[in-house]
Parts: C-alpha cells; structure tokens; sequence
C-alpha cells in the first residue's frame, strides 16, 4: 500500500508470467513511419532492396548532423520513401535472418570524444531524450545530468529491471559510459526496496514508489535536477544503458527490447523481447478478442494509434475503440457540455496526478491560459508531453493538457532560436 | 483515449454528497417551512443556470445546488420575496455566472450573496443556528476531506486558529454552529478558496483568525453574520495565499537547485 502521504495514483501493472523468460519474438517487418511535422531528414546509407545486417547504418540523420538510424533487425530494405527535402515518410525492413549482425569499430580508448562518435554511428544516440523540449539531442550538446530509468509506472509497462536481466553486468558499463558524459550527475531511478540493478560508485540512485507519475523521467528530473535551457538533462531507458555496454563490449547492438502488450481487446496480456520498430499486429495476433480495436504504441494513457512499434515505446496498448458518440436532444447536450471546455475544479486528484511536487492548479491554470512565463518557472521546462497524459486522463480536461504543453514548449522553443 | 471521472460535475455531484449530513440536518430541525425556503432558492439559482445556458451556451452546473443550501440555511430570516430574489440573483449572476459558470468563478456565488444581503438590508435579523448543523458539519468535511474535493489543510488550519483564540478566552464555543457550518458551505469550496497545499493552511489560518478577531473586537455581531463576513475576506484573500505559497516554494527550489 502506498503511504498515506505519498502522491500518485496506483495503476494497475500486468501480472508478471511467473519466473519464466519472457519469449522472444521478431517479426516479419518493421517499419518506421514519420509525419511531415516530425521533419525527420534523412540520407538514406542503403538503397532499396538491399539486405543488412542486424545493426547496420540505415539512415543517416540531417538533424542532429552525423547520428544514424540502423537497422532493427537482419532483412531487406522493402520501402524507403522519401518526401521532399529529404525529409522520410517511411522505411521498411523485411526480415531476413541469414544476412547476421552487423559488428560497429570500437575506439581504442573510454574518453568522452570518442564514445559520443561510436553513439551516434551506432543509432545509439537516438536513444537520449534532451529536456527541455524533448528532442534527441544535438550533436555538440553536453548534458548536466543524464538519468537513467530503471522504474516505469506507466499502466501495464513491463518491468526495466526484468528487461535488463541477464545483462547486469552490461548495464554497469553502460552507467560507466554515462557518467563520461555527463558534465555533473548520473542518476539512476529505481523502485524502492533492495537493489536489483549493479549501482557503479558515482551514480546517485533515486528511488521512488511504483506509484504513477513516479516512473516517468519528468517527475524524477523536475524534483531532483531541473532541466532550463542552457542546462540540458538527457533520460535514457535502463535497457538502452544495458545496450550501449553491450555496444561496448561486443561491438554489436542489442536485437530486442522488452515490450509487453495489453488491453482490454486481448485475451491475454503478452511479454515478448521483440525488435524496435516491430509490428503491433503481428505481436497481438492470435490473442485479440473477436471485434473491432485499435492498436496503440504505449500506453493507454498516452499512446498513440500505430501499427508500428515508435521508436521510444516499450509497450503497445490494444484497445477497444471509443463508443461512435450517439445523438441526443440538443437541450441534454446542451446540459453537458457547449463548445467551451468546462474549467477544471482543484481537488487531491489533480494533486495525485502530477505526483505533488509542482503546484498543480497554477501549472495547469498557466498551461491553459497559454502563460509560458509562468509555467517555466513552475516547472514546465522539464516536463514532456507524457507526463501529463495522467493528468488528462484524471481531469477529462479539455483542450487536452499535454497538447497544451506540446504547444508551449514549441512556442518557447522557436523563442530561444530566434 | 480513455478518460477519467474528475470532471467539473462530478466534483459537484461529490460536493453535494459530502453536504448531505449538513442539509438533511437542517431540513430535519426545520420542516415544511425550511423545504419552501429550499426550494426557492433552487429555483432562483436554476433559473439563472438555464436561462444563461440558453443565451451565452454556458452549460448548467450542479453546484447551483450546492449555493441553494448555503442560502437556505445561512440567508437572514424574514426578507421580503423582492429582497431575497435580488440578491440571490445578485449572488449567482455577478460572483458565478457571469465569470464563465463554476469553477471559473473567484468567489462564492453564496458567500457573495450573503454579503449583498448583510449590507443590503441590515435590518432583517441573521438565523440563529442550532447546534446540531455545528455538528453535522463535522462528517460533511470528513466526506469532503476523504473524496479529495475539500482541502485537508484547509479545514486543520482553521480548527487551530479557532482552538487558539479558545485557547486565548475567546467565546468560540458559543458561535461553533455558525463557524463549522459557514466552514463546510462557504469556505471549503474548492473553488472558491487556495489551490497550492500551503496556500490552504494560510487560508484556513486566516478564516480561524478572522473569526477570533471579530469575536474579540466585533461586539454586537450575530454569529452567522460573523462568520460570513470572514468567509468573505478570506475568498477575496485566496489568490494572496496561493500567491505567497508559490513564492515560498520558487525560493525553496532556487535555493536547492540553483
């Protein structure tokens, strides 16, 4: 039971498949798929057609200059589509086991310089997340502190200490990797209760309640080291670590990350290790429930409706899709709600929602009003757009909180480039 | 994709459970005649509620319900149908609706509208309430505290500004009915009163001290009239104590994170 005084709300965690492995599972292809706003730049390494190796450069990247994108998993390049300005629309793969991994030069030596070289040929560096603003990090940046997320509370997210089992060992290394990066802290959060994960003298360890929003990287970087512009803090998955010291060790990049997958459209819950970029609907087939759903990547919460596994995401979400909304009398509709967005009512479940460590009201009055001032000096600098996904989800709010803090923290964005 | 229940009516809909004990009370002591009373406060709320549904597309709230109570048990006895129509219109149209509905609003339609009524005719004589509403409050707070609507901070801050001035000699027991109640119908409005955690214990603190204040210098007041006007002041200070809460808490960040 969480303590009386702790904030967060306890949301329902998959039960674990006992002590057994979870399977692994790749499938026939994986795609990755981007929006014109995304302005994802690329210069294509390898034609159409081509068969590469696990690991392999796919894609050079225009923005943030010099990192890659590589491939998943062994296959041919089926589609790569670009549109104009070089920016993808799309690239699929079509496995193929037999063409092997792909083995990435080592540096001779563990200094900084040419560590960040080997992440960004490696398609390591897509990793990082930078705050504020939540992009992958530019290529010159260093960062104040870099956090790692052993901890994930997101509704049926599977367990980063149990992706990273097995690994211990590379997981150590890659926390080593990370504190030659940082200019000033490493953090490592994890669940209370004893150690489960090797913690590298150096690293601060945070430990937190398994209650949501505790488990996302915002919450953890907004109590202990805020990010501002001009002091980036960079978070990166426990699993991600483990890979950049298997990167280190053996050259070659990690084939699956753990992903579970649930919803209320499944007949069973499923943890599969799977390869980035994987098909949804290839994993939830053979265990949905007869009728319509909706595939999303992530959670509930926050996911989005993909049939691809996004980059970041460990988790993909089947759900059954909204009731179409049925018509009534205009007076009944009229008594519920009218083109205006009801305000929202201060009570503990706002609280709850943003974790008790921001003032919730005037953060959320503040994003509202569209008062970038305010809500960056509150916090808002190192919160993302997940991070309020549970506070949407508690409030009903709309327009949609997170979209709300999309949208500022791009107008502040643009306002510090120009 | 999935939402929650945390929206403007449920609060309201949890508001009006958590006041149950006060009104079932009050209705009790009071009879036929408190049910009339009621009921017309109702309809004057409800009234304003759909006609500005219907001309600004501003949906209806059920914490008009919530004012209506607060009127009926609070509002002075023996005002003149044309007296108590204006200022519960004045009340719910001015402090509520005109701010964009409940949960827009920065003070209490109720606490405004016992203000206009105080100042307006201070003739008629304020209602003497029984003992057992000071009571009944009791278990509308603790619904209130336990479902999250009403602040914790809130109602402890209070009752220790108010067992202080007991503490001091101060006749408290004697106006406890009127302070409870206007507590759990005015003042723990979530609303109405401060947002941020320390902000509540100051805005409690401040209800408990004003009340002590006005019992020490304030002779000749009727109890509920006395609590009211605190209800008053502390609404108008509502916005200072969440303003002074999140200076403190920027200073406390700055000097921790730099």
């Amino acid at each position: 039971m969480p303590g009386f005084w702790s904030k967060g709300l306890n949301v329902a965690q998959p039960e674990s498949a006992g002590g057994t492995e979870p399977e692994t599972v790749l499938t026939e292809e994986a795609s990755l798929l981007a929006s014109l706003a995304e302005d994802l730049r690329v210069e294509p390494l390898a034609a159409e057609g081509t068969v590469l190796a696990q690991g392999a450069p796919l894609l050079r990247l225009r923005n943030p200059a010099g990192t890659v994108l590589a491939a998943p998993m062994a296959g041919r390049v089926g589609h790569l589509e670009l549109g104009p300005g070089h920016r993808l629309r799309r690239v699929t793969l079509f496995r193929e086991p037999a063409a092997g991994r792909h083995r990435h030069v080592l540096p001779g030596d563990a200094a900084a310089g040419p560590l960040r070289e080997l992440l960004k040929a490696s398609g390591l560096w897509s990793a990082f997340r930078s705050r504020p603003f939540g992009r992958m990090p530019g290529p010159e940046d260093v960062p104040a502190a870099i956090f790692a997320m052993a901890l994930d509370t997101r509704p049926g997210a599977p367990d980063p200490v149990r992706a990273v089992a097995g690994a211990e060992e590379a997981f150590a290394r890659g926390l080593a990797a990370l504190q030659c990066l940082a200019s000033e802290q490493v953090f490592l959060c994890r669940a209370e209760g004893p150690a489960r994960l090797p913690e590298p003298p150096g690293v601060r360890v945070v430990t937190a309640r398994a209650l949501h929003p505790w488990g996302l990287a915002g919450f953890q970087i907004h109590r202990h080291f805020p990010a501002a512009i001009g002091r980036p803090v960079w978070d990166i998955a426990a699993e991600d670590v483990a890979a950049i010291g298997e990167l280190l060790e053996t050259g070659m990049l990690r084939e699956t990350r753990l992903v579970s997958v649930a919803g209320g459209a499944l007949r069973d819950a499923r943890l599969v290790r799977t390869q980035a970029w994987a098909d949804l609907r290839g994993l939830a087939q053979g265990h949905l429930k007869p009728g319509r759903n909706v595939i999303l990547s992530g959670s509930v919460l926050e996911g989005r409706e993909s049939r691809w596994l996004l980059p970041r995401d460990r988790q993909a979400t089947v759900a059954l899709p909204a009731d179409p909304r049925r018509r009534t009398h205009w007076f009944l509709r009229a008594l519920k709600g009218a083109s205006r967005p009801l305000p929202l009512i201060p009570t503990a479940a706002v609280e709850h929602a943003l974790g008790g460590v921001v003032p919730a009201m005037p953060l959320l009055r503040a994003l509202s009003a569209g008062d970038g001032e305010a809500a960056a000096r509150l916090g808002a600098l190192s919160l993302l757009e997940e991070d309020l996904a549970l506070a949407d989800y508690v409030t009903c709010a709309e327009p949609r909180l997170s979209g709300l803090l999309g949208g500022l923290l791009q107008r502040i964005e643009a306002e510090e480039a120009a | 994709m999935i939402r929650g229940i945390w929206d403007r009516e449920t609060v309201a809909e949890l508001l009006i459970m958590a006041l149950l004990p006060v009104g079932a009370v009050w209705l009790g002591l009071e009879g036929a005649a408190g049910l009339l009373r009621l009921a017309v406060f109702l309809a004057v709320a409800g009234a304003w509620h759909v006609m500005w549904m219907l001309a600004r597309a501003q949906p209806p709230s059920l914490a008009g319900t919530v004012t209506a109570l607060a009127l009926a048990v609070l509002a002075p006895e023996e005002l003149g149908p044309v007296a108590l129509i204006l200022s519960t219109s004045f009340g719910v149209v001015v402090a509520e609706l005109a701010f964009g509905g409940w949960g827009r609003n920065v003070l209490n339609p109720a606490t405004v509208a016992l203000a206009f009524m105080g100042f307006g005719f201070p003739a008629a004589p304020w209602p003497d309430l029984p003992v057992q509403i000071g009571w009944a409050a009791v278990p509308a707070l603790a619904i209130g505290m336990g479902t999250g609507i009403m602040a914790p901070g809130l109602v402890f801050g209070a009752a220790l500004a108010l067992g202080a001035g007991w503490l001091a000699g101060l006749p408290v027991a004697a106006v406890f009915p009127a302070v409870a109640g206007v507590l759990a119908l005015l003042v723990a409005d979530p609303v109405a009163s401060a947002s941020t955690r320390l902000g509540r214990w100051l805005n409690g603190l401040l209800y408990g001290a004003l009340v002590s204040l006005f019992l020490a210098l304030w002779t000749g007041a009727a109890p509920v009239q006395l609590a009211v006007s605190a209800a008053l002041f502390v609404s108008l200070a509502a916005p200072l104590c969440d303003e002074i809460a999140i200076t403190l808490w920027l200073k406390d960040r700055k000097r921790r994170h730099g």
